[in-house]
C-alpha cells in the first residue's frame, strides 16, 4: 500500500518542505500569510480509480452543491487513477492511463480580474516546481506547458464556470503529469515523456500529487497576497507592479528569446512567426514579428518553439 | 423604432461632416509627453493580425514605468492639450482629438450602432462563438439564430483560460459580428449587434438607403 493523498499530507509537506524554501524568497510573515491564503488547495479530496473527465466531474459537483443549497468547498480536488475521455484544449485527446497524476482542482474565485488572469501562470509554476522537485530540469513554455528538453511532461487546462443557481464564479484547474505512465501512443511517442523514464524509477503518485498541491497552495496564495498588497499600496491599477509570481514563473520558463510559431490553435491554424522578447508584468507574451519587425503583446493563444 | 430616429437628419449630418471625432483619454495617471502635434496625420492599427501598432501618440510615465500609447485609428490630430506637456495627468483625462474620415461601410456601421443593441467585450481578450451557438450559426445562418438573456454565446480566451460569456441584453437575432476569431478585441469594443426579428426590414432599408445615397 503506497502513500495516500490526504489534506494532512499536503499540510505536512507545506511545513516540512515549502516554508523553509519560501523563506529564502519572502519574509516569514509573508510566507505564513501566503500559505494561509492558499490553504484551501486540497482541503477536500475526492479520489476515483477511473473517471471520464475530471473537469466534467468538477462541474457536476458544483452543480449538485448549488442545486442542493450547499456551499461548494473551494480548493476541492478530484484525483483520478485514469481518465477514459481526457481532453486538452480544443477537444484535443489527452492520453491519461494508469500511472499518471490526473487532477482537477476547483476554486471559488474571489480575485479581481487582473489577478484572476494569472491563474494559468500560477498553475504552471506549481506544476513545474513539483516536477523539478525530483531533480528533472523541467521548464515552462508560455502559458503553462511543462516540458523537459522539448518533450511534454505535464499539461494544464484552465476553465471558468459559473454556478447554476447563484452565478458564483469558479476556476477549474486540470493538471496532468506523466509520472509512471511511460508508454505513449505512436503520435505522442516523440513529443511526450514521463518522470519515470527520466528518473529510471517509479515515483509515489499520491506523494507527487500532494507536492503539487503544496506548490499550488503557494502560487494561488501568492495571487491573493499580492492582490491585497497592491490594493493597500496604491489605487489598485497595478501600474509598475512587480509580481513575485510572474518573476518566479519567468525564472523557470525558457520562452523568452525563442523563435516561435504563434496561433490561437497553433496546431490547426498557425498564424505567424515571431521572436519572444519578454513577458509583461501581467503575463502577456511580448513578440517581435519576423515578417515585419512589428512588436506586440499576446494574451491569448499558444506557441511552438522553432529553435 | 423608425420614428425614434431622424434618419434624414443623420444622413445630412454625415454629408456635411463625413468624419468621426475620436477622443483620446489618458489610460492611467502619470506624467505625459506628447509625440504628435495638431494637424499631424496619424495611422491606426494595421497588419494581418492587427499586430502593427498605430502612430505613437504619447508616452505616460508612472513610477518609472513608461507606457507608449498608439493611435487606434487613422486621421488628423485636430486638437492636443499641449498645456499638459510634461505634467501629471489624471486617469481618463481627455488629451487629444483625432478626426477620422469615414468610409461608406463605417457610416452604415455607425448608423446601425444607433439601432442595434451592442454586446461589448467584457475584457481585452480573444472571443469565439460558443460551440453550441457556432453549430446553430452553421446550420441556420447568422441571421437565422436568435439569442436571449442568459444564453451562453461566446467563449472568452485569456491566458489560456476559457471563460463562458453569457448574453445580457435585448432578445433578438445576431445581425452584425464585429470581432474576428483569433484577433484580440479591446475592452468595451462591440462584439455583436443584436436586433429584434421584426426590426430586420427596417435595418435592411437603412443599409440600402445609405448605399444608394452615399456616393
Amino acid at each position: 500500500m503506497g502513500i495516500t493523498l490526504t489534506p494532512a499530507l499536503v499540510r505536512q509537506l507545506i511545513d516540512d518542505e515549502e516554508r523553509g524554501l519560501r523563506q529564502r524568497q519572502c519574509s516569514p510573515g509573508a510566507v505564513d500569510e501566503i500559505f494561509r491564503f492558499g490553504a484551501v488547495a486540497g482541503a477536500v479530496i475526492e479520489r476515483f480509480d477511473r473517471l471520464d473527465r475530471g473537469m466534467a466531474h468538477a462541474r457536476q459537483l458544483i452543480n449538485d452543491c448549488e442545486e442542493g443549497g450547499r456551499s461548494f468547498a473551494s480548493g476541492t480536488v478530484i484525483l483520478a487513477g485514469e481518465l477514459t475521455s481526457g481532453q486538452g484544449r480544443f477537444q484535443r485527446y489527452w492520453h491519461a492511463p494508469m500511472g499518471g497524476v490526473w487532477m482537477t482542482v476547483a476554486f471559488a474565485n474571489t480575485l479581481l480580474p487582473e489577478s484572476t488572469r494569472l491563474y494559468p501562470l500560477a498553475a504552471g509554476l506549481a506544476c513545474c516546481e513539483a516536477v523539478r522537485h525530483y531533480g528533472v530540469d523541467a521548464r515552462i513554455k508560455w502559458v503553462n506547458d511543462i516540458h523537459v528538453q522539448g518533450r511534454k511532461i505535464a499539461g494544464i487546462l484552465t476553465e471558468t464556470v459559473f454556478g447554476p443557481r447563484h452565478g458564483e464564479e469558479y476556476v477549474l484547474v486540470g493538471i496532468g503529469i506523466n509520472a509512471n505512465n511511460h508508454r505513449f501512443p505512436p503520435e505522442l511517442a516523440e513529443s511526450a515523456v514521463s518522470l519515470c523514464t527520466l528518473l529510471g524509477r517509479e515515483v509515489e503518485i499520491e506523494l507527487l500529487a500532494a507536492r503539487l498541491l503544496a506548490k499550488l497552495a503557494w502560487s494561488i496564495g501568492s495571487l491573493h497576497y499580492e492582490e491585497r498588497e497592491r490594493l493597500a499600496a496604491d489605487d489598485g491599477s497595478g501600474a509598475g507592479h512587480d509580481s513575485l509570481l510572474v518573476r518566479q514563473w519567468q525564472a523557470l520558463s525558457d520562452t523568452v528569446g525563442r523563435r516561435v510559431l504563434f496561433g490561437y490553435d497553433v496546431q490547426k491554424n498557425p498564424q505567424y512567426e515571431a521572436q519572444v522578447t519578454g513577458i509583461t508584468p501581467d503575463g502577456g507574451l511580448l513578440l517581435r514579428h519576423l515578417a515585419d519587425n512589428a512588436s506586440g503583446v499576446e494574451y491569448s493563444g499558444e506557441i511552438l518553439y522553432l529553435d | 423604432m423608425e420614428q425614434d430616429i431622424d434618419f434624414e437628419e443623420i444622413l445630412t449630418g454625415y454629408r456635411s461632416d463625413p468624419y468621426s471625432y475620436v477622443d483620446v483619454h489618458s489610460i492611467h495617471t502619470g506624467r505625459i509627453r506628447f509625440k504628435v502635434r495638431e494637424n499631424d496625420a496619424v495611422e491606426g492599427v494595421s497588419g494581418q493580425w492587427h499586430h502593427v501598432p498605430g502612430t505613437l501618440l504619447y508616452i505616460l510615465e508612472r513610477e518609472r514605468n513608461a507606457k507608449s500609447v498608439h493611435s487606434s485609428t487613422n486621421g488628423i490630430v485636430s486638437s492636443v492639450r499641449t498645456d499638459l506637456e510634461g505634467h501629471f495627468v489624471e486617469a481618463g483625462e481627455k488629451i487629444m482629438v483625432i478626426r477620422h474620415p469615414l468610409k461608406k461601410r463605417e457610416i452604415i456601421d455607425s448608423i446601425l450602432r444607433k439601432v442595434l443593441f451592442q454586446f461589448k467585450a467584457p475584457e481585452r481578450a480573444k472571443y469565439f462563438f460558443s460551440m453550441e451557438l457556432q453549430a446553430r450559426i452553421e446550420k441556420y445562418g447568422q441571421r437565422g439564430v436568435s439569442i436571449r438573456p442568459g444564453d451562453e454565446i461566446l467563449t472568452m480566451s485569456l491566458m489560456k483560460r476559457d471563460i463562458p460569456v453569457y448574453y445580457a441584453g435585448e432578445p433578438g437575432i445576431i445581425h452584425s459580428v464585429y470581432f474576428q476569431p483569433g484577433v484580440t478585441a479591446e475592452l468595451n469594443e462591440p462584439l455583436i449587434g443584436i436586433c429584434a426579428e421584426e426590426k430586420l426590414p427596417y435595418i435592411q432599408k437603412i443599409i440600402t438607403r445609405v448605399k444608394a445615397e452615399w456616393e
